[in-house]
């Protein structure tokens, strides 16, 4: 290996990204607004749901179950005095449940029960009238966590595995196009013409992408922790490391594309399907323990499986380097970086 | 001494055959003239000399390490950054080639003048046709390799300048560059040591310029050509 070539290539194509400025701020730019919208959009709670009470029951503990109802801001309640007509408002698709309160002092739901988030919202917030107007509370305390907060937001859980995401799939479409052009323009075979190796060439493109990539993360982990407040216990540096790990082993993914493709539209067919198991598999949106047990060995076998968990450890457990949930992350994305640069190498051929 | 030497090779992309048993040998510090209509195999010829394409069947020898720092390549499609501009393309091929940045300015000044090309700060994606194949070749030329491989470097060149082209290759090749130039103006090639005249995959006439134009008593290399074609199609 040849550090001037390194050099001369790594050179010549920030040269080229430098240029680009439309380029540029959209590389910094998109992802940006991916993890806002992320942020914005999932994890939050429903709002203002239509709910109809029909009320038969005791008039102290009905006033008391009303005014929790209606001191709630996901729900927005009005009253009707007959059953049918109130179920029938439901069927209209006005509004989601009929919330019916019994002369015995129960309670009984009738539900659209279309929408599993907005269910659970509402039986939460029935429950909580219900609680209040029994007086009484349950026989469960909880402590102070060991770890996170005590009372936890969906979003706290999402946002490492949401960075992670962003991370990896901006840091494949940065390399998957980076010289699908060049090899057939002839261009690379002029580079090749000097004795230039394949690996200095994916080596050359991955360093002049670094300086793209640092910014990327930083924007990503910037927006994550200062724009949606999301709490990080351990140090951010570590945090750091870790995605800008995660973002070489996914470039080197995007050259293993990049070596491969017959065209750029290719690439870009080709970079779209490891998105979804990257999202789907990681235990970003749901838990990886909640996948079936033949799929467990495919989700570990990711590097974003790996970089959630450490992310997840490192913002909310407050682990370091020491733990194993964190140095197994470190581990797997430069394995699973090692092999793809290897693929690359050998798809990248010189001599056909 | 022979620089390279080919004999019987055979190749093609998956079923389709280009080089058919083409034999061909070229002197160290020679000009060799590669002649014949596009689709001949004359490029895929050089990517086998580059050690770009494995023979399928024959030898070839090359003198030196190729792919190597002593090659020097200019391939047919412009094969340059469009957004890199004449100076920042020299750096980069320069660098390839281990050059210090002394030698690529020294040469980037020469060549410049040489080769008539616009200032070294224009942008090679806002140039015409012409002046990229002349900077095309300016980063074949620019590490005085002792091996050039030209793949039609004069397409779209002003008279004057091609004739300034070949004296410059003659220069070189007599101080020992070898160098292998494919072309299909043919009568450009007279200037060459040896040519040969490509056609479907083999040679149909490899030896100096005059001799293969005696030999077919015909007045220009062209009407050589011409004669060789119509003989091979009888046959």
């Amino acid at each position: 290996m040849n550090g001037g070539r390194i050099y001369a290539i790594a050179a010549r194509k920030f040269a080229s990204l430098r240029r680009d400025k439309r380029m540029f701020g959209f590389i910094v730019l998109m992802p940006a607004i991916q993890i806002l919208l992320f942020g914005w959009a999932i994890g939050g709670t429903p709002a203002d749901l239509n709910v109809v009470v029909v009320d038969e029951g005791p008039a102290e503990r009905s006033a008391i179950i009303l005014g929790h109802l209606e001191g709630s801001d996901s729900l927005i309640i009005t009253t009707e005095s007959n059953l049918s007509a109130a179920i029938e408002m439901v069927e209209d698709g006005e509004h989601w449940a009929v919330v019916h309160l019994m002369a015995d002092g129960t309670i009984e739901m009738h539900l659209d029960n279309s929408n599993q988030q907005v269910t659970n919202t509402i039986l939460l917030e029935v429950r909580d009238a219900m609680q209040a107007a029994s007086g009484g509370t349950l026989p469960l305390t909880i402590q102070d966590p060991v770890y996170g907060d005590k009372d936890p937001a969906f979003i706290d859980f999402l946002a490492p595995g949401i960075m992670t995401l962003v991370c990896f799939m901006f840091s494949t479409i940065l390399t998957a196009m980076a010289f699908v052009g060049e090899r057939h323009d002839g261009t690379l075979d002029r580079v090749f013409a000097a004795g230039t190796q394949p690996t200095e060439v994916l080596i050359g493109h991955l360093a002049a992408f670094t300086a793209i990539l640092v910014g990327q993360v930083s924007v990503v982990i910037g927006i994550a922790v200062w724009g949606f407040d999301i709490p990080v216990v351990g140090s951010i540096f570590l945090l750091f490391a870790i995605c800008l790990l995660l973002g070489w082993a996914a470039m080197c993914l995007g050259l293993v594309v990049s070596s491969k493709a017959k065209s750029e539209f290719q690439a870009m067919q080709l970079n779209m399907p490891m998105l979804f198991p990257a999202l789907l598999l990681s235990g970003i949106l749901w838990p990886v323990q909640a996948l079936p047990g033949w799929l467990q060995p495919v989700a570990w076998a990711l590097p974003t499986t790996w970089t959630a968990e450490a992310c997840r450890s490192i913002m909310i457990r407050g682990w370091g380097l020491e733990a194993e949930g964190v140095w197994m992350a470190f581990l797997a994305n430069a394995i699973f970086a090692g092999i793809m640069l290897l693929i690359a190498s050998r798809t990248l051929k010189v001599r056909s | 001494m022979a620089a390279i030497r080919i004999e019987n090779l055979v190749r093609g992309y998956g079923r389709i055959e280009v080089l058919k048993g083409l034999s061909m040998t070229v002197d160290d510090g020679s000009i060799y003239g590669l002649l014949g209509p596009s689709g001949c195999g004359k490029t895929t010829l050089l990517k086998v000399i580059l050690g770009f394409l494995a023979p399928g069947a024959g030898n070839v020898d090359v003198k030196g390490t190729i792919p190597g720092s002593d090659v020097g390549y200019a391939p047919q499609e412009i094969a340059l950054y469009g957004d890199l501009s004449i100076a920042e393309t020299l750096r980069f091929h320069g660098r390839l080639h281990g050059m210090t940045s002394d030698q690529i300015q020294q040469r980037e000044s020469w060549l410049i003048e040489f080769l008539d090309l616009p200032p070294a700060s224009k942008q090679i994606g806002k140039m015409s046709g012409g002046e990229k194949r002349r900077v095309s070749l300016a980063v074949a030329l620019l590490h005085e390799p002792g091996l050039l491989l030209l793949d039609e470097p004069t397409v779209g060149v002003d008279p004057e300048l091609r004739a300034r082209i070949w004296d410059h290759l003659e220069t070189i090749s007599q101080q020992g560059t070898t160098v292998i130039i494919t072309t299909h103006y043919i009568d450009e090639a007279r200037q060459a040591n040896r040519v040969g005249l490509m056609r479907d995959g083999v040679l149909l006439a490899e030896d100096s310029p005059l001799a293969v134009m005696e030999s077919q008593s015909a007045e220009s290399l062209e009407d050589a050509f011409l004669a060789l074609c119509k003989r091979e199609v009888k046959a």
